[in-house]
């Protein structure tokens, strides 16, 4: 009887130890300081920010093709983040894609990237997890329709599109090839967006990082691709890219400013080296370049009219832009993406680029989308992805109008 | 002692900003921005008078036409658009001084330095002004109306009414008197005539085009580098222009 007790309250110590939240020993200091900064090279709060706006809370919607998916709480509260959960749990979530209970998660968590992480990686990612402070905040996790809402649908999702398995470094080439690699294609996930899906989101086979559409904007080439990819690009470029959100080239804006600001500009130099080494040494692969349209196109003339009255003061009438705050169009990489959705976006509803603790102003353009209509629009993009040494498919008003839906702006100006 | 005084002035200043936080806001770091921010001036609707009765119309065409005749520089201020562009600002805001204070005490004699000194809004100057107007001409043009006299007899009597020497029955100061009424259909009519024609005037953009006005454009380095050449580039206009806005400006 005695013995009984003591054991329940042992057991009971027990419950409280694992269920309260912990909080980083003098011992771990470490493994929080490692967990932490791969937090901010996988982004986490890109998708999990709280409604507080700073915590790992959760609750944000995030749009797929298959409905709104709610982003749980990861902070380590007992009921409604995941404070139960163990570092076994954590890991099995994180490599398989798998809760505790055995149920599924959808790959709008990238377990396909974070299943290359290592097993140390992912074990200190979850000591820093344990020492945030737990936030209470419910998140309704069914939101997706059916049939979508089928959670053991994974298992067939995961045999047709997901490689489980730690990353192996390539021993043929070098310590920072390797580096970068483990980082872009595990904790920094960089294919989620910029590698196309297929009609399932799974990675559309043998186009990896060759550049995939999502959320009304378009997360270019990132391949060694001179024409669409960063080939042309220096590793300094890159560098600088990331870790400031502006080139002489251009600006990161959209979804890619907020990894600038949240994650890249967070990295360390030597990181974001050796993530630019990787890119620009494992290879090009885009499709073929189309012809240019020639300016003697009815649409090219318009768009040339319409640039030199509407874009030209910033972007200047050769193209070139200004360096550090107007994107040079000239020879760019990003106007001439074969999907034009993101020029459409940002002449549209405009754009703010990325601000980072070396250049925090974050320039933006100002929205067109009140004073062109679709067919001016469809004209000026037509004009900006063939001239200057760019060359791509010609933009239709339908696509125009397609994106004014996504990007819910104002109307096609009223008929004068 | 300038030192002195520049140093209070400038702590004066910083007093004033401080404390008047409603006026303005500092911004630090990432500049404020949202997504398809804009403020378009609204576009006039064709067609139609908005404030102007049909026999206002007639007159007033028949007066910006005189102040704007056509001839080899531009079109009259009736083609130009003149009367929409006043009709429409009548109906807008400026139309009743939605943004004036519009309550007494009025100046029995006000000094020209103390502004707008009459009870009347821009609404009923011009509702007031051409009923006078048409009043005038029954009496003295055997019941014809203004736009019924010859060019020659409208310009006779529109420079009467600027110097003052002719006096439209009604009209008084200090509410309006027969010259304020002139210089205010003058000043009104030309800003239809050099306004972006979104405003319902300038039509075809002809006034900027008569003065070499490039419009909206703003950046003029590719023309800065060429001095001593001319500036061939056509004016555009808010909406854009013809060339590839498939509409006439």
């Amino acid at each position: 009887m005695m013995r009984n007790t003591l054991l329940a309250a042992g057991i009971a110590t027990v419950a409280i130890a694992t269920a309260g939240p912990a909080r980083a020993d003098v011992d771990n200091f470490t493994e929080v300081a490692r967990g932490r900064y791969l937090v901010t090279t996988g982004d986490c709060m890109g998708c999990h920010i709280g409604p507080d706006g700073t915590s790992l809370a959760g609750g944000h919607l995030l749009e797929t093709p298959f409905g709104m998916i709610a982003v749980p709480n990861i902070t380590p509260d007992n009921e409604t983040g995941i404070g139960k959960w163990s570092q076994q749990d954590f890991h099995g979530a994180m490599t398989r894609g798998v809760r505790p209970d055995g149920t599924h998660l959808y790959p709008a968590f990238p377990y396909t990237a974070f299943t290359r992480m290592t097993r140390k990686d992912i074990d200190d990612v979850y000591a820093y997890l344990r020492t945030l402070e737990p936030v209470n905040h419910a998140v309704d996790r069914d939101t997706l329709p059916f049939p979508f809402n089928v959670r053991m649908a994974m298992l067939g999702w995961n045999w047709l599109n997901f490689t489980p398995g730690e990353f192996r470094p390539d021993p043929n080439k070098s310590g920072e090839f390797n580096r970068g690699a483990y980082l872009v294609e595990g904790p920094g996930h960089c294919g989620l967006c910029h590698t196309p899906r297929n009609m399932l989101g799974g990675d559309q086979g043998g186009k990896h990082l060759e550049g995939g559409a999502l959320q009304g904007w378009f997360a270019p080439n990132i391949t060694a691709d001179k024409r669409v990819g960063i080939g042309a690009w220096s590793q300094a470029e890159i560098v600088d890219y990331l870790r400031d959100g502006h080139t002489e080239r251009g600006a990161a804006s959209g979804p890619m400013a907020e990894v600038v600001t949240y994650s890249t500009s967070q990295m360390t130099e030597a990181d974001l080296k050796a993530m630019a080494t990787y890119l620009l040494e494992r290879g090009a692969a885009a499709e073929p370049a189309p012809t240019v349209i020639a300016g003697s196109d009815a649409r090219v003339q318009k768009g040339a009219a319409i640039y030199d009255d509407t874009c030209a003061a910033c972007h200047v009438g050769d193209g070139s832009g200004v360096a550090g705050m107007f994107p040079r169009l000239r020879d760019n990489q990003l106007v001439r993406q074969a999907d034009p959705t993101g020029v459409l976006r940002v002449i549209l509803q405009g754009a703010q680029s990325a601000s980072s603790p070396r250049m925090v102003t974050a320039p933006s353009m100002p929205a067109l989308g009140w004073r062109l209509d679709d067919q001016q629009v469809a004209d000026v993009a037509t004009f900006i992805r063939n001239s200057w040494g760019n060359a791509a498919a010609a933009v239709t008003p339908d696509q125009v109008r397609a994106m004014r839906e996504v990007t819910a702006g104002v109307a096609s100006p009223a008929e004068h | 002692m300038p030192l002195t005084t520049r140093r209070q002035l400038l702590s004066a200043t910083a007093l004033v900003a401080t404390t008047s936080s409603a006026l303005g806001r500092s911004v630090t770091g990432r500049l404020p921005w949202s997504p398809n921010e804009a403020y378009p001036p609204e576009l006039v609707r064709p067609g139609g008078w908005m404030f102007l009765r049909p026999e206002e119309v007639a007159t007033l065409e028949a007066i910006v036409s005189r102040l704007i005749p056509a001839d080899d520089l531009s079109p009259s201020g009736q083609d130009a658009g003149c009367t929409v562009f006043i009709d429409r600002q009548l109906a807008g805001p400026w139309g009743t001084y939605e943004w004036y204070y519009m309550q007494g005490p009025f100046a029995e004699k006000p000094l020209p330095t103390q502004g707008i000194q009459s009870p009347l809004v821009p609404q009923q100057q011009y509702r007031t002004g051409l009923a006078a107007l048409a009043a005038y001409c029954r009496e003295n043009f055997a019941a014809r109306t203004f736009e019924q006299l010859s060019a020659a007899e409208q310009d006779k009597l529109l420079a009467a009414m600027e110097k003052g020497e002719v006096q439209l029955p009604g009209l008084s100061a200090p509410k309006l008197t027969t010259t304020a009424f002139f210089n205010l259909v003058l000043q009104n009519t030309m800003e239809g005539f050099f306004a972006d024609p979104i405003y319902g005037g300038n039509k075809d953009m002809a006034s900027w085009k008569m003065i070499g006005f490039p419009g909206v454009r703003y950046d003029y380095r590719d023309v800065l580098a060429n001095p001593g050449k001319p500036y061939t580039k056509p004016p555009v206009a808010i909406m854009g222009r013809p060339d590839w806005n498939g509409r006439p400006a």
